[in-house]
């Protein structure tokens, strides 16, 4: 069935995790069997995390390793159904009606057949992901919990039969699952239900090895110190007693950031001072820059020397 | 390390899965049959090594972020045969044993694994209400620790709590958002309603739908005092209020600020942020650092003042100070500090559990300066039942 490019699915959780990490994503063991099932009991996958563990990056990833295309639904406040599954084209069949009545004689329902026709049907994400040819799609609808309660009512009808129906049009069956993820920062709690349609893991910020082979990766530029430095400062930066002094924690995007700032300013060494220089890419809020003190930053910095 | 889960073609496995489900079920994890079927088909995808075993079933079974360290306690107990698991630690390492201590667990799972008979034999529903923190005016105050000790809730708590949130519905009041939606109280036109009306009746708009705005909840700032003599208060008060606020119960998000104070100020929202109340009270109580110290509510407010002011949201914020009036602090700076806050907040309630006692009066200094500057005093009766509060919180925010 798979078309010529499409790549088959990892035949196992070792597979899948080689794979991920081929196309830059490294991912620890329960993550992987969290996609692993998804993919093989076609599920959707809910990601819940704090923002910047790379939930979203999964969905690009799993993109690539499975050579399907992307299709990403962002969710915000008051997305309705219209932004997220199809809308027709009102102003073209407004036209098309004037049209109709201008030749005369037109019948009412020649007419209506005419305007509700598959081109002035606008196709938004939910609805393209249904129709990708043959391996399917991949489906990223992010930020869910931004969305409201209605809409995820939408979702789950729509997750678990992959159909929907368009009242002028008919039923619109999937041609192939896509794999779905849905992700969510967890301002709210969503659903019970729309839980249950899918399978559900927690992405932590990741330890320290993982986060060291993702600077490694994502800032070559670095020296191998700097990136150990970057990934001990951040890790500890994470933790207890000094996450509590912040209102949020750094996410691997800001480590990653940070390590490339660190290679432009040619710095070798992190010390207090280039930390304290550098907050703000740490920090996007101005009392968590005021909160990462000199002293903080030193106490940060010294047990990560007398463990190297 | 497998022994109790058997061969799947013994049916073993399956037993063991449901067993395991149920054990979930009764440390409050939703599973259900579809989900055990589910758990089942994953096992068989993934296989039996023990870390993809638990992550599928942790992949299937676990819906909520607060559920995943009572799975994995669960698991590892479960899964773990511990007779088996002793003896063969005990022949191979002898001093293994001296070793062992006992792990410690949330009292949710606690009570999930103790024997079911257990449950059985529990008193019924009306006694569980009767919660047990009474104690505390007879506690010496000598051996106090400094930080503050906010106990987990037990099992029969958290499901008061949840409950309670349930069942008394906080009337937050509502304020008409920027958002808009189709409505007949709107005032701007609904372009693509007119146009799809239109479309409907050969191109003639004969009727523009309107939108109108949203209705939000207000925004909610909780400043509760942590004192030695509301410890007990404080603990519960927060688990409800925050169990109460949450979306699930409220219908719409509530933006939800949270302050600790005695001698000084600590921001509890962070804590506030995590879903689950075991949680939620276990960070508050590593993030409080100043419990038991005298209360000096005037300096704590001015703190607020100083670093947080920008979270009373356009002055409609709804502010909850929980305290018992007992003030340490210079009045003049409290009196001061209040009337700040009042000017600057939509309504300032104040929840005094003092008020239990009879003929009560507030006289104190410091409680005088607050039933002078708030809106409104919520007679917390009887904290026993925390039912009571509920109501009356909920009837002060109706006024």
């Amino acid at each position: 069935m798979n078309s010529l490019n499409a790549a088959p699915v990892p035949a196992s959780i070792d597979a899948l995790v080689q794979a991920l990490q081929s196309v830059g994503y490294f991912a620890d063991r329960r993550l992987a069997t969290a996609v692993f099932l998804a993919l093989k009991l076609q599920r959707p996958l809910l990601l819940e995390g704090e923002p910047g563990v790379g939930k979203t990056a999964l969905a690009k990833a799993l993109s690539e390793v499975l050579s399907r295309s992307l299709i990403r639904l962002q969710c915000y406040d008051g997305l309705e159904q219209r932004e997220a599954l199809y809308e027709w084209n009102y102003a073209a069949q407004l036209l098309h009606m004037r049209a109709a009545e201008g030749q005369g004689g037109a019948d009412m329902a020649q007419v209506e057949r005419e305007v509700y026709q598959d081109r002035y049907l606008i196709r938004r994400p939910l609805l393209q992901a249904l129709q990708a040819p043959a391996p399917g799609a991949v489906l990223l609808i992010d930020e869910v919990d931004r969305a409201d309660e209605p809409f995820e009512a939408f979702l789950l009808e729509y997750l678990g039969e992959y159909q929907v129906s368009i009242p002028e049009i008919g039923t619109v069956r999937a041609t192939a699952t896509p794999v779905t993820i849905l992700t969510s920062n967890r301002t709210r709690d969503l659903h019970d239900a729309v839980k249950r349609r899918c399978l559900y893991h927690w992405l932590d910020y990741p330890e320290r090895e993982r986060e060291l082979a993702i600077v490694r990766a994502q800032v070559p530029g670095a020296s191998e110190a700097l990136a150990v430095q970057v990934a001990e400062f951040v890790g500890r930066l994470r933790s207890q007693p000094f996450a509590n002094a912040f209102q949020r924690a750094p996410g691997i995007a800001e480590s990653v950031e940070w390590a490339k700032a660190l290679v432009a300013l040619d710095t070798l060494v992190v010390d207090p001072e280039v930390v304290s220089d550098t907050a703000g890419i740490l920090f996007k809020q101005r009392e968590d820059v005021a909160a990462l003190t000199r002293d903080m930053a030193v106490q940060l910095l010294q047990p990560a020397d007398v463990d190297a | 390390m497998f022994s109790q889960l058997g061969d799947a073609r013994t049916g073993k496995l399956a037993d063991n899965l449901s067993g395991f489900g149920r054990t979930l079920r009764r440390a409050g994890v939703r599973v259900d049959a579809a989900r055990m079927a589910l758990a089942q088909q994953a096992v068989m995808l993934v296989g039996l090594q023990r870390e993809d075993f638990s992550a599928a079933l942790e992949a299937v079974l676990v819906s909520r972020e607060q559920d995943r360290m009572v799975f994995r306690e669960l698991f590892d107990a479960y899964f773990r045969n511990p007779n088996v698991a002793q003896k063969l630690l005990a022949q191979m390492l002898p001093s293994a044993e001296s070793k062992a201590e006992p792990v410690k667990r949330r009292p949710r799972v606690s009570e999930a694994l103790a024997p079911v008979r257990a449950a059985r034999n529990a008193p019924p529903a009306r006694e569980e209400d009767k919660i047990e923190f009474d104690a505390a005016m007879t506690a010496s105050d000598l051996q106090r620790l400094r930080q503050a000790d906010f106990n987990q809730l037990s099992a029969s708590e958290y499901i008061l709590v949840e409950r309670l949130a349930r069942d008394v519905p906080l009337p937050l009041p509502h304020y008409a958002a920027r958002r808009t939606r189709p409505g007949a109280r709107g005032s701007r036109p609904h372009w693509p309603g007119a146009m799809h009306h239109a479309a409907r009746s050969g191109g003639e708009v004969l009727h523009i739908p309107l939108l109108q705005r949203r209705q939000q909840p207000l925004p909610l700032l909780v400043l509760v005092d942590v004192s030695g003599s509301m410890e007990r208060y404080a603990r519960l008060l927060l688990a409800f209020l925050h169990a109460a606020t949450a979306r699930r119960h409220t219908g719409a998000a509530v933006r939800r600020d949270v302050f600790a104070f005695g001698t000084g100020l600590t921001d509890l929202t962070p804590a506030f942020r995590v879903a689950d109340t075991d949680a939620m009270l276990e960070t508050a109580s590593h993030a409080i650092t100043d419990f038991a110290g005298g209360t000096r509510m005037g300096d704590s407010l001015g703190q607020l003042r100083l670093q947080h002011a920008r979270r009373l949201v356009g002055r409609r914020t709804l502010v909850l100070l929980i305290s018992d009036g007992l003030d340490t602090g210079t009045p003049e700076v409290l009196e001061r500090e209040l009337a700040w806050l009042r000017r600057h907040c939509g309504r300032l309630l104040w929840l005094n559990p003092l008020l239990r006692y009879e003929g009560y009066a507030p006289t104190a200094r410091g409680a005088s300066a607050l039933h002078r500057q708030a809106h409104g005093m919520v007679a917390v009766h009887n904290l026993s039942h925390l039912k009571d509060l509920a109501a009356s919180l909920a009837s002060v925010l109706r006024q």
